[in-house]
């Protein structure tokens, strides 16, 4: 990877501030794509061997129910990380992904990651912690949203 | 007797629905109107034979009317939702502290709103967006349960093109729904925010205040930069009674519009 790409690549929120040799190590398994609206990153149940530094764009993650519409379980955009399921077995998508919108990201192959990890224990250390730190985000947010904040609040609340 | 003890007649003049529980009431003044009020201020609403509660002004100070935007939860507000067209109802105030949004001129606004938490910004935001270049970036973050609890949806691409940077979440969507789903503190982190620059405007229920302020202090906002509405159980709104007490303050007089430097150390404690 070249030029603005790169640039690009090493600017992402999930790449930012790691050594420039770990940098170029995660680069080789990176292809930079853009997809457009509709396009589908992977199914709910598919095997998980990718994962995705989102650039520009908006995706949604879904799960389909039979004659119901999908549900949107979240949306990830500009700065996330796409895919978390390559890194630990089964290595199997527990949601769908969609483009909202036209998207550009870097895919990255998630196995090549792995090999690499395995092989060069300082980067696996490098790429575990901020993938737990990706994890910890969604946990963080889920735990708000599980407490359902904009439910009708108590009788003799005050002004709103 | 000032128009602070003694409700004033205002009549209903409009009335909009906004959700299935919330309504916006334009009221107009029958006598002599309340003092003019401030974005973020509240009056005390009475509706008639039933009682009275602190409801936020979302409408722009303009004119002796006032806009209030009601969800109907218990038995006041029920009734005030449920009043229509030419109906008196009582109000006293404007009670409290505002936003001071003119006194932000020259810097970033970020106006982070959970649910009906909009009501009291929106006053706010139409008198950034009435001075426009009087502000630089004003971007607008809003969280709600679903797309069909969304108060004041009609006017979202409006304020898009008076200048607003409008982003939407909700919390639970099928398919269809273009916007975000997720937390309202996961949109901060998809902003730009100067934090030097930036004043932060946070509304919505407690938690979400609480994170969303802290969220804004990890992208480097300083704490008296960020400021919150408060709401406890206003009664008097004259500071007299003590019900809204929260610590040192007195919410009705003290708040509801208060700095998270001040507020911070007060909303994790149980009891005081």
């Amino acid at each position: 990877m070249t030029g603005s790409p790169a640039t690009a690549f090493a600017d992402h929120a999930f790449v930012r501030g790691m050594p420039p040799d770990h940098v170029a190590r995660l680069a080789d398994a990176a292809a930079a794509v853009s997809v457009p609206a509709g396009h589908r990153f992977f199914e709910e149940g598919g095997n998980a061997t990718k994962f995705w530094l989102v650039t520009v764009g908006h995706v949604a993650l879904d799960l389909r129910k039979p004659g119901q519409p999908d549900l949107i379980v979240e949306t990830l955009g500009g700065g996330d990380v796409l895919g978390l399921s390559w890194l630990s077995p089964p290595c199997e998508w527990q949601f769908g992904a969609v483009a909202v919108e036209a998207t550009d990201a870097f895919e990255l192959d998630g196995r090549a990651v792995i090999a690499l990890c395995d092989s060069r224990p300082e980067f696996g250390y490098q790429i575990t912690r901020r993938m737990a730190a990706v994890a910890s985000r969604r946990l963080h947010a889920t735990r708000i949203r599980l407490l359902d904040l904009y439910g009708a609040p108590a009788q003799g609340a005050g002004a709103r | 007797m000032s128009l602070q003890t003694i409700p004033a007649r205002y009549r209903v003049t409009s009335r909009a629905v906004e959700t299935y529980d919330t309504v916006t009431l334009g009221l107009e003044p029958v006598d002599q109107p309340i003092a003019p009020h401030q974005p973020g201020q509240f009056t005390m609403l009475y509706a008639f034979g039933v009682g009275e509660v602190p409801i936020s002004i979302s409408g722009a100070p303009a004119g002796p009317g006032l806009a209030q935007t009601i969800r109907s939860v218990g038995a006041v507000t029920s009734a005030l939702c449920a009043a229509g067209q030419g109906q008196l109802i009582g109000v006293r105030g404007p009670f409290g502290t505002g936003w001071d949004v003119a006194g932000a001129a020259g810097r970033d606004l970020v106006v982070v709103a959970g649910g009906i938490g909009l009501a009291p910004l929106r006053g706010a935001l139409l008198a950034a967006l009435e001075a426009r270049e009087s502000y630089r970036r004003i971007t607008l973050l809003i969280g709600s349960r679903t797309p069909d609890d969304l108060v004041f949806a009609a006017e979202l691409d409006a304020w898009q093109e008076r200048g607003a940077d409008v982003r939407v979440t909700v919390d639970r969507a099928a398919g269809g729904w273009r916007g975000h789903v997720g937390v309202v503190t996961q949109l901060i982190d998809r902003v730009e925010i100067d934090p030097v620059a930036t004043l932060a405007l946070v509304c919505g229920p407690e938690v979400m205040m609480r994170f969303t302020a802290r969220a804004l202090c990890d992208r480097g906002v300083a704490p008296d930069s960020i400021r919150l509405s408060l709401e406890r159980n206003m009664r008097c709104g004259t500071a007299e009674c003590g019900h809204c007490q929260l610590g040192p303050l007195l919410l009705c007089r003290d708040g509801p519009v208060v700095t998270y430097q001040r507020a911070a150390p007060l909303l994790s404690i149980k009891e005081l």
